[in-house]
């Protein structure tokens, strides 16, 4: 056991691991059959959607309780240009703007709250953060001209004018004719290829320079303060990126479902993402990955099994069981069961790196 | 040399994994077999039904705030359709005896939820899918479902796009609009014949102002009744006294209250008695259960004039219901095949309308001449004169824009229950 994991935590095992897994992520979707590729592009939206949470909750160690509205203020961005200019004058071209406006709106938006919020720690920040959804959903239906409201926008059989001046139906996310793919490969392609840049983003975001000033303002903002790192100015950047790639999962939203509405925004959906972010793992990019995949399989599993009626309380087993037994997150599990081995055999090797890795605090992955 | 050898490595291992990606990729995917539409033989079977069986997929909220109606919306289907598996199953409109399979998923009113559902419901081969609650959650996957070819029917929202005939959709709502509704009581209103003033206080969305529509639409160019004050009030809002004291100050003898939260409907009628404001009061019929707002409201039979409700279906938790011989083998079927949770078949009225609603799907398999989904929809949009168990007029689902269950029919509070009128006064 211990020479497995020693095995796999060299660099060049791990580089070519990456690799075959990127492999697998690329020809999975030619061969599998459209329900596996759906879920897989569920699950990348999701886990940008945690990823965003972690690095404001699991690398900054601020409380956000309020992460879906940037989603759902993102799938707002990204749909409504494509819903009423897709297919005009402006073509694809609406699509492009959607995709800038999903990063920078609700970046915009995260920045003012956040110059106000982070002077709050705690409970009372949460409390700030906790608004953000409840004020989301009613202004989503009062501006119900230009959001849909509660019956929401479906961009998937969208009506346009063709040039010839008959109206065509067309799916802005469907595939082209010249990529020779179905039309849930492309919206794989489109999920996980966003997916992985912004994933590789926070890598080094983490892994950097802000990284390791994240780590000190979440171990103790006092020291931060001595070193000459601002808190406060980390933080609000912190939220800042964390609405960023809100906007970006709320855009990967848009490319797999093709639809929102203002219900998209509704707290109870925050609280999952949260629970996610735990369950996956806080401060840790796998665990992202990990929330994402909890997110999104649990309610598929308890369907497929006919267990349907018990989502909630599978999700909460689930979460218990992950509270006691992996306090880290499922990402901590290959570091537990190191520990474990560690002890039996007394290892002093791995014990020690252990150690080091646990007190960097952001090099966990 | 370190290097060289781990570069050697990774040069070994990642040559493996193209090696496999293409091996992988020469393996092409799984495509669906040609479907033989040319051939003149009987049309090929749809997916989802057997000689035998048939799957349908009731996609609704089953966990979370919604989950009370939510599981109602399967219960009675699953009680309907498992008295009749327990007989042997239905005889279909080709010869056939199938038995009905219901697969339910759990949406947790999140549109994405179900959305994603749905493509789940097509990777277990579902042959039509339904009955769900919600407006948003049914929107989500409407265009989907009209892509891939999957009738979405007899679904519970009063959102009228679902009654709409249109190319390319195979829709059809069950439960009347809110639209009807509100035109049920204008229609009554009108035939009293008596000079009317109302007051309008209307939630500001689509169910709010979809009543509201309903009853303008009835009373248009109608001398006897004037509207003299319409306010609005968004859903979060948590006390509506001022509207209230606002609208009884015109002094108005009608009350249109087009309040869908509980709690602000009960404080409203709570409002309207410290007034003193006497009008005749209409309740949507969400919000007009005598035991979950009248009577916690303080309204007894004498209160007002007259409080009016609309409704299309027989209550469960009322004492007749429980002693008709329809009501009895409802509560044993609910009794029998719904498990897994504490549902009685009465707390909320979506499991009388499920089960009218497998009535309904019942009577468009047994007309349905082909086993596909074309001839399924086009069954269950001919249907004509169908009598339910519980509801108060004939199907008819001919009716474009007009969903199954369209006799709506008015309702006066005589102090413990409802009773149908047709006229207010």
């Amino acid at each position: 056991m211990n020479a497995v994991v020693e095995f796999f935590g060299r660099t060049w095992v791990r580089g070519v691991v990456l690799a075959i897994a990127l492999v697998v992520l690329l020809v999975l979707p030619l061969v599998s059959d459209p329900h596996t590729n759906q879920t897989i592009s569920h699950i990348a939206v999701f886990a940008v959607a945690v990823l965003g949470l972690n690095i404001v909750m699991g690398y900054t160690g601020q409380v956000s309780l309020g992460h879906i509205f940037f989603v759902g203020l993102g799938a707002y961005c990204a749909i409504i240009p494509i819903y009423y200019w897709w297919g005009g004058s402006l073509a694809e071209g609406a699509i492009v703007i959607g995709f800038v406006l999903s990063l920078v709106i609700p970046g915009v938006v995260g920045l003012v709250v956040a110059l106000a919020a982070v002077r709050l720690r705690g409970l009372a920040l949460a409390m700030v953060t906790i608004a953000l959804p409840i004020i989301g959903v009613p202004l989503a239906k009062r501006l119900g001209d230009l959001t849909g409201g509660n019956e929401g926008l479906s961009i998937r059989r969208l009506a346009y004018e063709g040039s010839d001046g008959e109206t065509y139906r067309g799916n802005p996310f469907g595939a082209p004719s010249w990529s020779g793919l179905d039309n849930d490969q492309w919206q794989y392609y489109l999920a996980v290829l966003l997916a992985l840049l912004f994933f590789a983003l926070a890598y080094f975001l983490v892994r950097g320079k802000f990284g390791r000033a994240f780590a000190i303002v979440k171990a103790n903002e006092a020291v931060a303060g001595s070193m000459g790192i601002d808190p406060y100015r980390y933080k609000v950047l912190a939220f800042t990126i964390s609405g960023i790639y809100g906007g970006a999962a709320g855009f990967l939203y848009v490319v797999v479902l093709q639809y929102t509405s203002s219900e998209t925004l509704s707290f109870g959906h925050s609280i999952e993402l949260v629970i996610a972010t735990i369950v996956g793992g806080a401060g840790s990019i796998v665990g992202s990955i990990l929330g994402g995949a909890f997110y999104v399989l649990v309610p598929q599993l308890t369907n497929a099994w006919g267990l349907s009626q018990y989502t909630l309380v599978a999700q909460g087993v689930i979460i218990l069981l992950v509270l006691f037994l992996l306090p880290g997150g499922l990402a901590s599990l290959p570091r537990v069961i190191r520990r474990l081995t560690g002890r039996r055999r007394g290892g002093q090797h791995v014990g020690s790196r252990e150690r080091a890795e646990s007190t960097s605090g952001n090099t966990k992955n | 040399m370190i290097t060289t050898v781990t570069g050697r490595r990774v040069l070994a291992l990642t040559a493996a994994a193209s090696a496999l990606a293409l091996a992988l990729a020469g393996c092409s995917r799984g495509g669906t077999p040609s479907d033989g539409g040319e051939t003149d033989g009987p049309a090929a079977a749809s997916p989802g039904i057997t000689d035998t069986t048939l799957l349908f997929g009731i996609n609704t909220p089953l966990t979370g705030t919604t989950a009370g109606p939510g599981n109602c919306t399967a219960d009675g289907a699953i009680a309907y359709f498992g008295v009749k598996n327990a007989e042997g199953g239905i005889e279909f409109g080709d010869g056939k005896t199938r038995t009905i399979e219901i697969r339910t998923y759990d949406d947790e009113y999140n549109p994405e939820k179900s959305a994603s559902n749905f493509n789940q419901m097509v990777a277990d081969g579902v042959f039509a899918a339904g009955l769900g609650l919600g407006t948003p959650t049914n929107r989500a996957w409407r265009d989907a479902a009209a892509e891939e070819g999957v009738p979405q029917v007899l679904v519970m929202t009063g959102d009228p796009i679902f009654s709409t005939r249109e190319d390319g959709y195979m829709t059809l709502g069950l439960v009347p609009t809110y639209m009807q509704e509100g035109a049920a009581f204008g229609e009554a209103l009108v035939a009293d014949g008596q000079p009317h003033q109302v007051a309008v206080l209307y939630q500001n969305d689509d169910y709010g102002k979809g009543y509201v529509q309903g009853f303008k639409d009835a009373i248009e160019g109608e001398s006897n009744i004037e509207i003299v004050k319409e306010l609005s009030y968004e859903p979060t809002a948590s006390s509506l006294e001022g509207q209230i004291t606002e609208l009884a100050a015109t002094g108005a003898d009608v009350l249109f209250h087009a309040v869908s939260v509980t709690p602000l409907a009960i404080a409203d009628l709570q409002k309207v008695i410290a007034l003193g404001w006497k009008p005749i009061v209409f309740l949507p019929s969400n919000t007009a259960s005598p035991g979950g707002i009248l009577t916690p409201a303080g309204v007894t039979g004498d209160t007002f004039p007259g409080v009016y409700s609309a409704g299309f279906a027989e209550a469960a938790a009322a004492p007749p219901f429980a002693e008709s011989e329809a009501g009895q083998a409802y509560f044993e079927a609910i009794a029998e095949y719904v498990t897994g949770h504490e549902q009685d078949g009465k707390s909320f009225p979506h499991c009388v309308w499920s089960w009218m609603g497998a009535q309904i799907l019942e009577e468009a398999f047994k007309t349905m001449t082909e086993p596909t989904r074309e001839s399924f929809y086009e069954a269950l949009t001919s249907i004509t004169g169908l009598e339910t168990d519980f509801g108060f007029g004939p199907i008819d689902t001919t009716v474009d824009g007009s969903p199954a269950v369209q006799t709506v029919v008015l309702q006066k509070f005589n102090g413990a229950g409802y009773t149908n009128v047709d006229v207010v006064g």
